[in-house]
This record gives structure tokens, sequence and C-alpha cells, in this order.
């Protein structure tokens, strides 16, 4: 037991810094690769082509009253030629539907509806009587959650690609431009979904459903989840996608083929992790029909979504994510280590499986055998210290590597003290590693338990009318992962 | 940059190299003598008592003896664990520390450095603008260009200004910005990008030189025709469009590789932006490149090149099934009537979307011939879409198709009402 917490935990440790700082070499490479091309590239010949593919853009919204029209009016003002916005209302119980419907002059239509993928019942099927609104169809459906809203969704596109968008998230209006263009380049590999860099818009500054300033969020919670983002999205998913291992299109935004989708039988609805467990199963439909295909990722920011802004509501949002991760990791378990799935099988899950599930346990482990050796009088302090300013030494400068490559890439943060303030925040993130692995232990007892709590998150909204997002506003929201 | 780029790669490999041994140093101390290593960790309660044994003593002795051998290695006291480990351990807290530190440098140094060439470009093409307005108006070109653009990065920008400001003028006026480009010799600049080694340079002299219309350079694009960067590839091929006079589009009979949408999109805004006349593109329905008979399929399309329509209605029976669905599509929307028999004679042994692809073009040229079999289509089929499709086509034939769905409405063998409903709903596309 001392050899299996003393050594395993130690080497595992090693092994995961390796793998980081891996995984940051073959980032390094795609992020080169991908900005050099990226600045010979017109996407103005997009806008207006009338060659360009036909996209759909699918938005669930559950209780999104207060900005629901400002969304909408986001989304329909997208830079792109040919795209339709599908509005899924999953029985909200405030006014959303009612508002939406004022908003944009809706009247019921004779839709006929197919149902591909099974979802719950449409009630009805809405478009605008204002022309300069035809772009847009809102549904009224039976509450069933965000993966079956979406299911839905996909049911009544028309498109070949469709975009899954959470309706709270704010969309930069190029996203779609940079989205479709693998799509567009497409050769022997069928690309079957392309993600992007989600970012924070805690304290950023908003109009009309459109960034106005962006800002480093003020509170300490959320500013540690920048870091924690920009690690996920340009070191880790950015090489993921290079190394043709890239298991996760965040929930917040992604583009899909849409007939894959409905191959692979669309988003489960038995998952809180609907967007990983999409994809571990379009991987697999093409893996096990031998057809050639590629999920790829870009390193723009493409959508701002708003994170939790105290540890009660992230508590809540990493056990929806651990919960989310084990029952993918669970369904798809035939993938491990299975030469079949190629780099997916021998690379790509296992990887989330050692480190993205099991580290967080194991690591329990570890402050659990320390808290027992403190009390016990056996910790030799001074070898702790050690190990601890080595992790520690190594968290900072992985966090520092990260903040680089947004420096290098797109670096949103304008002001010098921002970035200053990042990197601050990067001296104090691993102290609230603790926090984190609690929260993933929570996550495991509650998906050992199947405990389906989706509890209620803590959100501020954004008021249209003001620059600022507003401050006291909590409004009560069926949680979905992102 | 190429420094900086440099000391973050140092940085990186010794990170990983440390990184790297320190497992391997941790494993390998399991084979170590005795009386140097405590095997474990944290130490457990047996280990604590081991410290107080004789071995410990000569542990002690041993890694003290080991320190005095080398120079390098810090005087710390090793806690009782492997003398290696323990070292390692804390070069690599060094090594991070350091790395953190240059890390940070470079990111201010980068900010810094940005918002100077920011500065300094926004300056250039002020003054650029102004000089450039001055020889347009006048005659003479001023030596203040020369004095200006005295490096690199001066002379890039005031190609890019030139090319920025080109792009809005016509005739005299963008001949003279050309005559401009050439006295000052910014041609070499460019011809030497087009032929350097290095991919991202190239691109940004074929863009360059094709827009200066200087054929220099044109041998360097036909071997990038073929090239596996797909960027390199589309530059040269658009310039080759834009540099080859008569036969824009010869370049198409040689490529091998996948012509991508992107690509052809890209084609196509070129054609249209710069009011280039479009060839006939039937010549290359043909092709052995499906990819490139795509491409000559929309370009019928867009140019509606309707004398085409004997080539398209062959692509109908080619093998597959993209180029055949395309084909279908394009048919229909050119409104090919000669390709319906053929289509009505496809669907049976088509697949699922080329079958919905056919329905749609049938509505696309409504003709009363093909009622009988878009009836059967809506009687036989159950999937959704294809009722929906072969109802739109019914409905889309006026008076004839109407009589024909008012009557299927009262059918009792199949409830077509709700289908019917959804079609005649103008509010959905």
């Amino acid at each position: 037991m001392a050899f299996f917490f003393a050594n395993i935990i130690f080497i595992l440790t090693l092994i995961l810094f390796g793998s980081y700082l891996i995984l940051g070499l073959f980032s390094a490479m795609a992020l080169r690769k991908y900005l050099r091309k990226n600045s010979y590239i017109n996407y103005n010949s997009l806008v207006l082509s009338p060659i360009s593919p036909r996209v759909s853009i699918i938005a669930p919204a559950f209780n999104e009253s207060k900005n629901i029209i400002d969304n909408i009016r986001t989304l329909l003002s997208l830079y792109y030629n040919n795209f339709e916005v599908i509005i899924v209302n999953d029985g909200s119980t405030d006014d959303t539907f009612a508002k939406i419907k004022e908003g944009f002059n809706l009247v019921r239509v004779n839709y006929f509806f197919d149902y591909r993928i099974p979802c719950e019942r449409i009630k009805g099927v809405y478009k605008s009587k204002d022309p300069s609104f035809n772009r847009l169809t809102v549904i009224d459906k039976n509450n069933g959650g965000k993966a079956d809203s979406l299911n839905a969704g996909i049911n009544i596109s028309r498109s070949s690609l469709i975009v899954t968008i959470d309706a709270d998230s704010v969309i930069e209006a190029d996203s779609l431009l940079k989205l479709v263009k693998p799509f567009l380049e497409e050769k022997d590999h069928r690309v079957i979904g392309t993600g992007g860099v989600i970012r924070i818009v805690n304290s950023c500054d908003i109009e009309k459903g459109f960034i106005r300033k962006i800002h480093l969020p003020e509170k300490i919670i959320p500013r540690l989840q920048v870091l924690e983002y920009t690690r996920a999205f340009l070191l880790g998913r950015m090489a993921w996608s290079h190394l043709d291992g890239l298991m996760l299109i965040s929930g917040a935004m992604g583009m899909f083929d849409r007939e894959t989708v409905i191959q692979a039988g669309g988003y489960s609805i038995k998952t809180v992790g609907e967007d990983m467990e999409l994809v571990l199963r379009m991987r697999r439909y093409m893996a096990e029909h031998k057809k050639k295909y590629e999920v790829t990722y870009i390193p723009d920011p493409l959508c701002w979504t708003e994170v939790p802004s105290d540890l009660r509501s992230m508590k809540q949002q990493r056990n929806r994510w651990t919960r989310g991760l084990i029952e993918s990791l669970w369904t798809h378990r035939k993938i491990f280590f299975n030469r079949k799935y190629k780099r997916l099988g021998m690379l790509g899950y296992p990887y989330w499986f050692f480190f993205e599930w099991m580290s967080p346990l194991i690591a329990f482990g570890g402050f659990v055998y320390t808290a027992y050796l403190i009390i016990t009088g056996h910790l030799n302090w001074s070898f702790f210290l050690l190990l601890f300013v080595f992790v520690y030494t190594f968290a900072v400068l992985l966090s520092t590597w990260s903040v680089l490559f947004e420096e290098i890439t797109f670096h949103k943060y304008e002001r010098k003290r921002d970035v200053l303030r990042l990197l601050s925040a990067a001296l104090v993130e691993p102290f609230f590693y603790p926090a984190h692995t609690w929260f993933a232990v929570t996550g495991n007892i509650q998906a050992l338990f199947r405990i389906k709590a989706w509890g209620a998150v803590k959100r501020k909204g954004f008021d249209k009318d003001k620059m600022k997002p507003v401050k006291e506003t909590a409004s009560s929201k069926k949680i979905t992962p992102s | 940059m190429k420094l900086k780029y440099f000391f973050i790669s140092i940085l990186f490999w010794l990170q990983l190299m440390m990184v790297g041994t320190i497992p391997i140093l941790s494993v390998l101390k399991a084979g170590l003598p005795q009386d140097t290593i405590i095997t474990d960790t944290i130490l457990s309660e047996n280990d604590i008592d081991a410290q107080t044994s004789p071995d410990t003593v000569i542990l002690s002795q041993e890694s003290s003896n080991r320190e005095q051998q080398n120079p390098w290695l810090w005087k710390v006291n090793y806690f009782g664990k492997s003398f290696k480990l323990v070292n390692a351990l804390i070069i690599t807290i060094v090594i991070s520390t350091v790395s953190m530190v240059i890390l940070l440098i470079i990111i201010l140094l980068n900010r810094t450095r940005m918002e100077r060439e920011q500065k300094l470009r926004q300056y250039l093409l002020e003054k650029y603008q102004s000089l450039i307005v001055e020889y347009l108006y006048g005659d003479t070109v001023s030596d203040e260009f020369l004095k200006i653009a005295s490096d690199r990065f001066r002379r890039q920008v005031l190609i890019d200004q030139i090319i920025d400001v080109s792009i809005n003028l016509k005739g005299d006026s963008e001949q003279k910005l050309n005559d401009l480009y050439k006295q000052l010799g910014l041609q070499n600049d460019s011809i030497r990008k087009a032929t350097s080694r290095k991919w991202h340079h190239k691109v940004k002299g074929f863009r360059e030189l094709a827009f200066m219309n200087i054929r220099d350079a044109n041998n360097e694009m036909y071997k990038a025709l073929n090239s596996l960067n797909e960027i390199l590839r589309m530059e040269a091929q658009i310039a080759l469009v834009r540099l080859s006079g008569e036969n824009p589009f010869m370049f198409l009979n040689q490529l091998k590789r996948p012509f991508s949408l992107w690509e052809q999109i890209s084609l196509y805004e070129l054609l249209i932006q710069h009011n280039l006349s479009a060839p006939s593109f039937n010549q290359w329905l043909d092709s052995p490149n499906p990819t490139v008979i795509m491409f000559a399929l929309r370009m019928i399309r867009e140019f509606k090149q309707n004398d085409a329509e004997e080539d398209v209605c062959k692509v109908l029976s080619h093998p597959e099934i993209r180029v055949k669905h395309l084909a279908i599509e394009v048919a229909g929307d050119l409104n090919m009537k000669s390709s319906l028999e053929i289509m009505k004679r496809m669907y049976k042994n088509e697949e699922y979307n080329n079958c919905v692809e056919i329905l749609r073009s049938m509505a696309k040229m409504p003709d009363p011939s093909m009622l009988g079999f878009l009836k059967l289509v809506l009687d036989k089929e159950d999937d959704v879409q294809l009722q929906i499709e072969a109802t739109r086509a019914i409905e889309n034939m006026g008076e004839v198709g109407v009589a024909a769905l008012v009557k299927l409405m009262k059918s009792e063998y199949k409830n077509y009402n709700i289908i019917i409903r959804h079609v005649l709903d103008r509010r959905i596309n």
C-alpha cells in the first residue's frame, strides 16, 4: 500500500507532466501551422459565395427569457451567406417562448415532422411573418433536456452541416466562416466535426449580444478558469486534433456533418456529457464502417460563455463533467486499447481514462494518504516540501506556457495589466487543485450511485440595455455540460 | 522573433528531458546498492525507523562523498532519498522557475514588440498612402519612397499598401501603380519570395506577382500546382488564372490532387471579383479528376452555361455518387429537361440522398409527364423527405398537379393530408 501511494502516484504525476509537455509540443506545431495558413486565408470569399454549403444553427433554450431576443438577433446577424437558425424551446417554464413569439412575429406552420432521431413530442414549428426573419425557425417542444432539443433541431434541419450551440453563449460574428472551412477543405477524409476555442465572458462588456470590450474576469474563480480553458483548448485539444485523438467538441459550439450525426443516432439523452458521447459515437460509427474521417479543431476563439463564479456552482458543473466523462467512457469502453480505432483507441481514449478520469481519484488517494501520514507523524516533511515545490513550479510553468500560446496567437486581452493578472492567477491556481479533486470525487460517487441531480447554477446573465453583465440576477437553469 | 522560438524550444526540451529523467531515476534507484537509497518517496513507518539504522548513516556518507565528487550539484540535505532523484527534482524545479521567468520576459517583450510594430506599420501606411496619392496625381517618384523603404519590413508594408490601393483602381491609375512597383524594384522582393523554399514566403510572392501581373515566376507556380500543401496549391492556381492570359484554366488539366470546395470557392470569387471571362466549363466534364468535374458543374450553374446540357446529362451516369448528386442538382437548377427521363430511370437504383435530389430537381422543372412516376413514389415510399419532395414536385406542375393532390387528399389508402399541408405552407423553406 505504501509502495502504491508513494511510488505509483509519483510516477503517474511525472508521466502526466511529461504528457503535458508532449501535448504542448504538438500543440505548438499545430498552432504554428494553422496561424501561418490562416494568415493567407480570405474568409470574405465565403461570406457571399453561392457555392458555400448550407448550415443550420441549432440552439436549445430553456428558461432563457432574459437574453433570448438579443441572442437570436446575434445569431441571425452572423457573417455567412447560406444559413438558418433553429431555436428549440425545451418546454421553458418562464416566458421564453412568448417573448420569441412576440419579438419575431411568429406563426405556427403546418410542418410535417420527420422523427429520424427520437425526441420528445413537438408541440409546434413556428416561422416569422416578417420576411427579414425568414432564416429563423422555432420549435416548441416538451421538456427533454439539451440533448433531446438538439435532436429535435437536427430532425428539422435540412442542411448538410449543423452547428450546435448554447443559446446563452456569445458567438463571434465570423465563427461560422471559421468553423465551415475544415469541411470545405476535406479531401479523401470526411470531416465529421469541428470545434473551436471557447472563451470566458465574465466581466466582459456586452452590448446587444456582441462583445464590445474584453476584460479578464474580476473574480478569482472565473479568472482561474480562464487559465484552465486556455490550457485545455490551446494546449490540449489542439494537440489531440493534431494526433487524431480528439474526443470532445465543446457543447457550447461545434459544427457537425448532419448525415453522420443521424447515422450515428444523434445525441444521447442518457448521459449528462452528450457532447463528448456524440463525438465518441460518431468516431466509432465511422471506424466500424471503415470510412475515412477526421475530427478537426481550430484554435480561433469562436464563442464566449459564462462560467461559474462561486465554488458551489463550480462544484455542480465539475460533478456533471465528471459524470459525463464516466458515462461516455463506460458506454464506449470497447475503444479502450482497441487497435481497430487507431489513435483514438490506443492514445486518446487511454489518455482520458488514466489522466482525466483516474488521475483525480489517485490524487485524492494521495491527499488521504498524506493526511494519514501527517496525523500519525510519519510524514517526511522535507521531502514532502520538495515534491510540493516540484509539482507547484511545474503547474505554474504549464499555465505560463498556455498564456504564452494565447499571447502569440490571438492575444485577446489587450491590456498588459490583464496578462500580468492572468500570470499572477497562475501562481494561485495550484492551491485550488484539492477543490477540483474533491469535485471530481463527488462526481464519481454520483456516477456510481447514478444520482441524476441536475442542480441549479447561478447565472448572472447580460442586461441588454447595459454594457456590463448585471450583478444580482440569478436564474434557475437546467444545467447542460459545456 | 526567431531567437524567441529558439529560447522557447530550448526551454521545452530541457524541461522534457528533466521530467523524462525523473521516472527513470525513480525506477532505477531500485537497482542501486541498498546503502544509497530508500525506496519510498514519502516515508512509511518502517522507513522512518530505517533512517536511524546504520544504513542511513552510510547513505549520508555516500551522499556526502558524491557531493564532494560532483561540484555541479548543490549541497543539499537529501532527506534520506535517492541521491540522483532528489537532484533531478531540484534541477527540474530550478529549470521550471527559470523557464517561467524567461517566458514571462518573452511574453512582455512580445507585447512590446507587437505594439511597436503596430505603431510603425500605422505610421508607414499613412506615409505611403500620402506618397502614393502624390505620385498618382503627379508624375515623379518621390525619393522618400526609397528612403523610407530601407529594409524588408518597410518594403513589405509598401508592397501591401500598393496592392491595397490598386484594388480600388482601374485603368491608367492601376497601371501607374504597377509602374511604381517596378520602378522601385519591388518585384525583386516578390520574385525572391516566390522562389523561396519556405511555403509561406512562396504564397506571399505568388499573391503579389499575380496582383502586379508579373510572369517571371510562372514556372514556380506550375511546380506548386500539385504540391501537398493546399494553401500553396491554391495560391498557385489563383495566380495562374490571373497570369495565364488566354487559357487561365489550363491548370485544371494538370490537376491530379483533389480540388477542394474551398479552392473552388476562392477561384470562383476571383472570377467574379476581377470580372475575368469564364471559359466553357463543359470541356472539363470528362476530367479524370472527379473534383474538377464538380467544379466544372458548379461553374456551369453559376455562369448559366445551358449549352452544356448534353454533357451534364452524360455526367448523370458518373460512377461517383457525389458527382452524380451534383449533376442532378445542376440539371434541375438550369432546367435541363432532357435529364428528366434519365433521372426517372436512375431513381430505382440510386442511394437515398440522390433519390431526394432527383425529386427536388423534378420539382424545379415541373413536367406533367412525370406525374405518374411521382404519384408512384408518393404511394410506395415511406420516407417523409421523399414523400415531401414528390408532393412538392407534383404541386409545382400547376393546375394538373393541384388537381392530382386534391384527389390524393381524399384517398383512403394513405393519409396524404399532412404532407400536402406541409408542402402548401409557403412559409416553410
